[in-house]
């Protein structure tokens, strides 16, 4: 029994040496936190830039603080953000190269944005996307953003009320995509339809404007402003904001937002899509089935609003939902890119034709026909029943 | 004169073979060769893994109350007996150095990237051979509470998850080559069903082994559809990059973001593989241990617990050089060099007492 007593009593002594945690630890301002990350690639020389944006942590917590005088930190626009860019030959190449020359130790888990410059998009993003998914330090759901120039000049840019440039784009994205005007892309969903036979990956895309800012200043601005397609991993074109939104029509994207038709705007409650695709003798038929239910906001007509009135909202809705769906169908077909995902509900329904559809798909999908069929209905015209003028 | 006296009621029994089954397969996705079929493939395998567990609890009903060492030397005496009862006794000394491998890969993957691999072994062994010497009967206590935990720990990481699924991810059904499929569906039934075969040694412990089989049944089969429900859940929410990623599973948790607020809960399926990786290595690890004090007649299985689990330790560094190689051998190797342990040994065995007519033992123990 004694003997029992020393060895347990030994092993109490020895075993905290070992698992007594954090003899790794790594300290909150030892660490450089990456907010945003951009990939840009030299077009001669194939190099590439990592742009890294780091949070100061302590600057955040003295910006948050010191809100009241906004007009002192303007003159220093990146007071809670640090840029730094390292270039190499790899993407792991300029990540080491950075990590020699920083004071701290980057630090991933907190990623917001991948931000990938145009240039570098249009050359192949395939090793970019390789070394986010191969390091476990990556997360599946940090977001994809194209930049209409180079990712650098993106990150760069302190836009709007977030102190952390990178969480602020973020954040607008999330609420562009939840107003339903351009799609919101995590890496994952990336990367599901770049691995998809058919399917063309898609990325927001996001460009820089001017305004007038205070004192005749001229300030800098992100603004999303289309919808960036690839094919494979090269980017090969981009949508508009008509077709971006034709785009989240059909692939059942849309969560709120408004539809403007000539007299009347309406507000979207629920929209749903169904694309349905169809196989006659070799060819395909594509039918985008829209289901969608509005509330009318504002309406400059002088008629009553009965429900005649209404039926015809109804229809101008129709007509104008159908058109920005087929504006984003003919670019995707100009492009050869099937951004819906049509390949993939014809892999679905028709297993066995497929094989031979697939070989064939960058022929067959500038010419399939698809037909737009909207069904809408207006719920609420809000609190006044009739018009406020008489004719 | 026994060298286990604990005993184990059949409910018990049914949630250690969970606990066991979910071994490895929480982080290391099985079927996931048959991409989004993958819940196809796990459903065949179980199948063929209640076949396998026909053919093993068939043998422990022939021979009640004896482990597979004493029924080889029942079946075919002293020396050929224990020939072969060496050849189980590697396998399950095998089986717990790949889960160890496995246990340590991912946690240096995913969690320790720092802590050398070593380190974590001889942890996890420590537990496994406390556990080990206390005897059956504790292992099977706490693999209520753990295996408990592990399912509410998956439910719960279901739902969470629900939002980001898209169900026609799994369509078409059936959309790779039959043969690939039952390739695919062979290696489940072998990882993880029919590394049951280890409860060989287990078996004969239980309280009431009559109940043996429909005990081995039910836990084989309430794991095996856990297993269909997360490689559903896993291919809705991953779509193709589901044969991609090494560890699915894990990814999947890390997608769930409910309302920026809770994320980052993929860590519970790092501690769903801790504790039921434990349940496989001690199991793998106790028939070992048990068999080998078994053959050379010990009085006692103790003294031998720590020289094997530093070995076992040392083969899980070894036997696998890195993570290519052991999914390699886990896709296209494994299923067939388990076959002569997991069906051929108990069948054969099973065959020949027939053929001796060696009477049924044990039929009137309570």
């Amino acid at each position: 029994m004694k003997g029992k007593q020393g060895f347990v009593l030994i092993l109490l002594i020895i075993i905290p040496v070992f698992i007594s945690g954090c003899w790794d630890s790594i300290e909150l301002n030892k660490l450089s936190i990456i907010s945003g990350l951009g990939w840009d690639v030299d077009a001669d020389t194939g190099q590439v830039t990592l742009t890294f944006q780091s949070i100061i942590p302590s600057e955040t917590k003295g910006a948050a603080g010191s809100s009241g005088d906004g007009g002192q930190k303007r003159g220093n626009p990146l007071h809670t953000i640090q840029l730094d860019s390292s270039t190499g030959s790899s993407a792991y190449d300029a990540l080491n190269r950075y990590s020699q020359h920083s004071s701290r130790r980057t630090f991933y888990q907190h990623t917001q944005l991948y931000i990938l410059g145009r240039s570098a998009a249009e050359q192949g993003i395939y090793p970019f996307l390789d070394s986010i998914a191969r390091n476990p330090i990556n997360r599946p759901n940090v977001l994809m953003v194209v930049s209409e120039k180079k990712a650098r000049d993106i990150l760069s840019i302190q836009d709007g009320m977030e102190s952390i440039q990178a969480m602020g784009m973020a954040a607008e994205i999330k609420l562009s995509a939840e107003y339903s005007q351009y799609p919101v892309v995590t890496y994952l969903e990336f990367a599901q339809r770049l691995l998809s036979e058919t399917t063309a990956p898609l990325a927001p895309m996001v460009g820089i404007i001017e305004q007038a800012g205070p004192e005749g200043v001229r300030v800098k601005k992100t603004r999303i402003n289309g919808t960036a397609v690839f094919k494979g991993d090269k980017m090969i074109g981009h949508l508009n904001e008509e077709e971006s939104r034709g785009l989240l029509w059909a692939i059942n994207k849309i969560k709120k937002g408004f539809v403007i038709i000539p007299g009347a705007n309406l507000e979207i409650v629920t929209a749903k899509s169904k694309i349905i695709p169809e196989l006659q003798d070799e060819k395909i038929k594509i039918t985008i089935a829209i289901d969608e239910e509005s509330n009318l906001l504002e309406y400059d007509g002088h008629r009553e609003i009965s429900s005649d009135l209404l039926q015809d909202l109804e229809k101008g809705q129709a007509r104008e939902i159908e058109r920005q769906v087929m504006a984003a169908v003919e670019k995707s077909q100009a492009l050869n890119a099937d951004v819906f995902g049509f390949g993939d509900t014809v892999h679905r329904k028709y297993k066995k034709e497929w094989p031979v559809l697939k070989a064939r798909w960058e022929d067959i999908y500038p010419y399939i026909e698809v037909v737009v069929k909207v069904k809408t209905h207006v719920n609420e015209i809000g609190e006044i029943n009739k018009a406020l003028m008489r004719d | 004169m026994s060298l286990e006296n604990g005993k184990i009621s059949s409910f018990q029994l049914s949630v250690l073979i969970i606990g066991f089954i979910f071994g490895a397969s929480v982080i290391i996705a099985p079927g996931q060769g048959a991409g989004h079929d993958a819940w196809m493939a796990i459903a065949l395998g179980l199948t063929e893994g209640l076949l396998i567990a026909w053919i093993f609890t068939a043998l422990a009903r022939h021979f009640k109350g004896k482990t597979l060492v004493e029924i080889n030397s029942l079946v075919y005496g002293k020396i050929l007996g224990n020939f072969i009862s060496v050849l189980f006794i590697w396998y399950l000394f095998h089986l717990g150095a790949l889960v160890l491998n496995n246990y340590s890969r991912f946690l240096e993957l995913e969690l320790y990237p720092a802590t050398p691999k070593t380190l974590t072994l001889i942890l996890i062994m420590l537990v496994c051979a406390s556990s080990v010497r206390r005897g059956i009967e504790v292992l099977a206590r706490c693999s209520l509470i753990l295996v408990t935990l592990t399912i509410l720990m998956a439910i719960f990481d279901t739902l969470l998850v629900v939002p980001h699924m898209d169900l026609h991810n799994l369509l078409p059904i059936l959309d790779i080559p039959i043969g690939k499929l039952l390739w695919t569906s062979h290696a489940t039934a072998i990882f993880p069903f029919g590394d049951a075969v280890a409860f060989l040694m287990v078996l004969a412990f239980v309280n009431k082994p009559e109940k043996g089989r429909s005990a081995v049944f039910k836990g084989v089969l309430i794991a095996g559809l856990v297993l269909i429900g997360v490689a559903v859940r896993n291919a809705a929410v991953l779509g193709q990059m589901n044969a991609i990623y090494t560890y699915p599973t894990y990814i999947t948790a890390q997608v769930i973001d409910v309302g920026d607020v809770l994320t980052r809960v993929e860590v519970l399926v790092a501690i769903n593989l801790i504790t039921m990786g434990f349940f496989k290595i001690s199991v793998a690890y106790y028939g070992a241990v048990l068999g080998l004090a078994q053959v050379f007649n010990l009085r006692s299985y103790r003294p031998i617990i720590l020289p094997i689990g530093i070995l076992m330790v040392i083969l899980a560094l070894t036997n696998v050089s890195n993570t290519a190689e052991m999914f390699d051998f886990a896709n296209n190797g494994y299923p067939i060099y388990t076959i002569p342990f997991q069906i051929a040994i108990p069948l054969i065995t099973l065959l020949v007492a027939k053929l001796r007519k060696l009477p049924q033992i044990g039929g009137d123990q309570a």
